[in-house]
């Protein structure tokens, strides 16, 4: 294993419940690789076992070929970010900066100019002398960026970063910790429940659930080959239709009908899920022939919704299963690119199709 | 936005009168103390602040303002050494019957004042004959009666300012490479200023003006002020006693005026 | 759990919170405690005028106490008067407390809570001391009645049990008003409006959002003054005179000059625990109350 940072069979158990099982992720240098879940999944407690604030129960942490598990937070040297900023409110912007430099016994010649530098990383150089209550919310979270960086730290952790900010900032702050992180080179590890952030920010995602990793891998790896039912969902909106797979890598829904698709992970004779997403639909006239490729499903609308620069609609198949369609407005309800037109009345019959290669399939 | 408030002048009349109902007998008796004369009139005849000097002269007076003073001062020492510890401990510990510890830090400021003192001082008495160490009508037996009341108010402001800074800055404090005793050193205790002080000057405030365990525990001779002037007021009433009132009024008012300013009063409760 | 974390004296468990809390649990225990238990012990010991204490277990001294009608007096009136201070205290706190709380101006709130705290801590001696500066024959009243010809003579206001009143309510109004102040600022204001808005009028507003929602503050507050009021020495020693006697200066008579430790014990056992049984008999018959309630509302 030559990752640079490494947790290997990690899990952490609080008596009777299992917070974390089996967490093994390699991170390799320079990376940001983002932890992602809904509450209560094991990520925040995942980041705290890595800081050191909470004690592992089975497995390893490897830090730069070095195991960090038994050492205490104190004699990591992992800098953090916390959610609420954690800024010392008796000190100043520039004391609290150079805490961790007084920490590491530099004297005041060494520290000074290394201050100077994270602040003007995070371009707060002016307001060194200002106590964080003075600040915004923005600026505090800045100068707990500079404070954690100032140390020169072999991990950044981050935890929540932008939950605090409102969601004007969020866009902004966003891009500039990514730049930042890109310019050091720090590797980083990044706690999220926002799928958007984790998106756009990180290398690898690592989506998380009940104390298990789902599934690890690039945004783009994770968004269009989902390995389960919990990451196709939580990661965007998904369709799903239920049925088994036949020899020969078919799919059969309940419905009785038979789709192709990317076998995936799913064996034969199993029951299984085809799963597509919303903004892959296109929607046919029900006479209107199926093209080479394509997957094709009736349907009766239900209702669509404008939402500006999309359109949903939500379209009803037999046996009550409903599947959506998200479509760009170009100004005809979605449609042009049907040819024919299909009636947008509600109760109209319509097909639903979608390419085979769009559609994934997924254990049950 | 403007909330709704209850019209009336009717209203604002009654919640001002009862408020100064509340301080009139303190405005009576600071009034009181400057008037000239030693008969009580209306109006006053003149004003003087002869009676302040007075009350210097008087022994009990002195005597019970210097006694009350040191007594005061010590017992909150031994307060905060006993109690910052002990709200440590109780914010910071892991340890089971918390509640049941806390009841007991309290319960001094919930027995009253009269059945303490007395149980107290048979105690004394009773310690006086098996061990022939005289401790009650002592200083030394004063000042540990008055340690106790302290503790209840220390452990409480101590524990409320270290609650309120959370732990997450004592985290970051570690993640950044501060040892235990360095984080307590530099973020705890700092951060807990507020409580401190506001607990050692609502310590030396209950102290200074306990009336009812305090006359069980004084020896034959010496007094503290509160009873010095309780006892002069079952015989006479006149500017005198005021004074002596006045400098206790003024003195608590200070301290309290001060510890304002790093504990908001309204939330100590 | 120690281990790798080794948060030391940050986390402490075991031995270090036994450090941190022994000294201030020895005080409360020896200081406080022992001498609560020992007074109890005392109080079944009989009485030999001349001789000390007799030690014996006797239940003679409660049997005095409730068989004696002057001291079942005492307690009765000590009842009555904290009863009734206690109320006095709810019907004059409630619209102060609702002022501060809601007050606009910060200034002003510190100022008015500054008035209200004063009092509170100025201690019994200096207040008492005010009182009969007010109130005594030869006192401030009576001068300022005589002085605009409202009357010839001194006209007694002290010795009284009006004035005792008097004078238990102003002391304990402060932490009545301080209580309910606090309460109710935990109140979000927009739920009074929403009431208002509703349709309810000004009292009708009151009655089902505010006073529901303030009953912890007014449990706790009404509780708070009773046991004050109770415990009472200095104002009913000085503003209600010998005729007037409450239980917590006729301990201390019996203490110290009587020195008739077994029933002076029993005094205070008897005052403690009828303090005890009506906070708590209260706080049961205002669950039960509000229980009722609830379930007409349901």
């Amino acid at each position: 294993m030559n990752s640079y940072l490494d947790f290997d069979g990690v899990s952490k158990r609080y008596g009777a419940f299992q917070a974390v099982s089996d967490f093994t992720l390699p991170i390799h240098e320079g990376e940001l690789v983002a932890l992602l879940g809904p509450s209560g999944c094991g990520k925040t407690t995942s980041l705290r076992m890595l800081a050191g604030f909470v004690q592992v129960s089975e497995g390893s942490i490897r830090l730069a070929g070095k195991d960090i598990t038994q050492l205490p937070s104190y004699r990591r040297n992992v800098g953090m970010v916390f959610q609420g900023y954690a800024l010392f409110p008796h000190l100043t912007v520039e004391q609290n900066v150079a805490f961790g430099l007084e920490m590491r016994k530099m004297n005041r010649t060494e520290i000074a100019p290394r201050v100077h530098k994270a602040l003007s990383r995070v371009r707060l150089d002016s307001l060194a002398e200002r106590l964080p209550r003075e600040l915004s919310g923005g600026q505090q979270q800045r100068v707990a960026l500079a404070r954690a960086m100032a140390i020169d730290p072999a991990v950044l952790l981050l935890d929540e970063p932008l939950s605090a900010l409102d969601a004007r900032l969020r866009h902004e702050v966003r891009a500039e910790i990514r730049q930042l992180q890109k310019d050091t080179g720090l590797t980083t590890l990044m706690v999220t429940h926002d799928q958007d952030e984790a998106l756009s920010m990180a290398d690898r995602l690592v989506i998380m659930n009940q104390g298990r990793i789902e599934q690890i891998g690039t945004p783009d790896e994770v968004y269009e080959r989902p390995v389960n039912r919990f990451v196709a969902e939580f990661m965007g909106k998904s369709n799903f239709l239920e049925g088994a797979v036949e020899a020969g890598g078919r799919f059969r829904s309940h419905l009785g009908q038979a789709f192709a698709g990317d076998a995936g992970p799913c064996a034969a004779g199993v029951p299984a899920l085809m799963s597509f997403r919303p903004e892959r639909v296109q929607l046919r006239r029900v006479d209107a022939p199926v093209a080479d490729g394509m997957n094709a499903v009736q349907g009766k609308l239900v209702r669509f919704t404008y939402l500006g620069p999309l359109i949903e609609y939500r379209i009803a198949l037999k046996d009550g299963v409903e599947v959506t369609a998200l479509l760009p407005n170009t100004g005809d309800l979605g449609l042009s690119a049907s040819g024919a037109s299909v009636d947008t009345l509600p109760g109209s019959a319509i097909s639903v199709q979608w390419q085979a290669k769009d559609s994934r399939l997924l254990p049950a | 936005m403007k909330s709704f408030q209850v019209s009336g002048v009717l209203y604002r009349l009654v919640v001002f009168a009862t408020l100064l109902f509340v301080i009139t007998p303190l405005i009576a008796v600071v009034w009181v103390s400057g008037f000239s004369n030693k008969v009580i009139s209306f109006p006053p005849q003149g004003y003087s602040f002869d009676w302040y000097v007075n009350a210097w002269r008087i022994d009990t007076f002195r005597d019970g303002f210097l006694l009350s003073l040191k007594v005061s001062v010590l017992s909150t020492c031994i307060g905060m050494l006993v109690g910052v510890p002990a709200a440590l401990a109780m914010v910071r510990g892991n340890f089971p019957g918390k509640a049941f510890v806390s009841t007991l830090l309290m319960s001094p400021m919930m027995i009253p004042g009269v059945v303490a003192g007395s149980a107290l001082y048979v105690y004394f008495i009773q310690f006086e004959l098996l061990t022939t160490f005289q401790v009650a009508a002592t200083l030394p037996g004063l000042i540990a009666a008055h340690s106790v009341l302290t503790i209840p108010w220390i452990v409480r402001l101590v524990v409320a300012s270290l609650v309120s800074n959370g732990s997450q800055i004592e985290e970051a404090a570690l993640n950044l490479g501060a040892t235990p005793w360095t984080v307590i050193r530099r973020v705890t205790l700092p951060l807990a200023r507020p409580g401190l002080v506001a607990g050692g000057l609502f310590s030396f405030i209950v102290s200074f003006t306990d009336l009812e365990k305090s006359i069980f525990l004084v020896g034959p001779g010496s007094t503290t002020l509160p009873i010095a002037i309780v006892n002069y007021l079952e015989w006479n009433l006149d500017p005198t006693v005021s004074a002596v009132a006045t400098i206790q009024i003024l003195m608590i008012g200070a301290a309290l005026v001060f510890s304002d300013r790093y504990v908001k009063l309204s939330r100590a409760f | 759990m120690q281990g790798p974390l080794q948060l030391g004296p940050l986390r402490p468990n075991g031995k270090g919170v036994s450090m941190l809390l022994s000294p201030s649990l020895i005080f409360v225990v020896v200081l406080l405690m022992g001498p609560l238990l020992l007074l109890g012990r005392y109080s079944l010991n009989h009485f030999e005028p001349g001789q000390f204490m007799v030690d014996e277990v006797t239940l003679e001294n409660y049997g005095r106490f409730f068989s004696d009608p002057f001291y079942r007096g005492v307690l009765f009136r000590t009842i009555g008067i904290s009863v009734l201070s206690t109320i006095i205290c709810l019907a004059l706190g409630i619209l102060p407390a609702y002022y501060i709380a809601r007050v606009q101006s910060g200034k002003l709130k510190s100022l008015l809570l500054i008035m209200v705290i004063l009092p509170l801590f100025m201690g019994n001696a200096v207040r008492v001391a005010g009182w009969m500066v007010l109130l005594a024959d030869r006192g401030l009243l009576n001068a300022f009645m005589q002085a605009l010809g409202l009357t010839q003579e001194p006209v007694q206001m002290l010795y009284t049990g009006t004035a005792v009143l008097v004078g238990i309510v102003s002391v304990n109004l402060p932490f009545m008003i301080i209580t309910l102040q606090s309460v109710i600022e935990g109140i979000d204001r927009p739920l009074e409006e929403a009431g208002l808005n509703l349709g309810a009028n000004h009292l009708q507003m009151f009655r089902r959002v505010l006073l529901p929602l303030m009953m912890p503050g007014i449990i706790t507050g009404t509780v708070l003054c009773f046991i004050l009021a109770m415990n009472a020495y200095a104002t009913p020693l000085l503003i209600g005179g010998p005729k007037f006697q409450m239980m917590a200066p006729a301990v201390y008579e019996q203490i110290t000059r009587s020195s008739n430790w077994p029933f002076g014990a029993a005094l205070a056992f008897v005052l403690m625990a009828s303090t005890l049984f009506l906070t708590v008999f209260s706080s049961w018959a205002m669950g039960r109350k509000r229980a009722a309630s609830a379930k007409a509302h349901a």
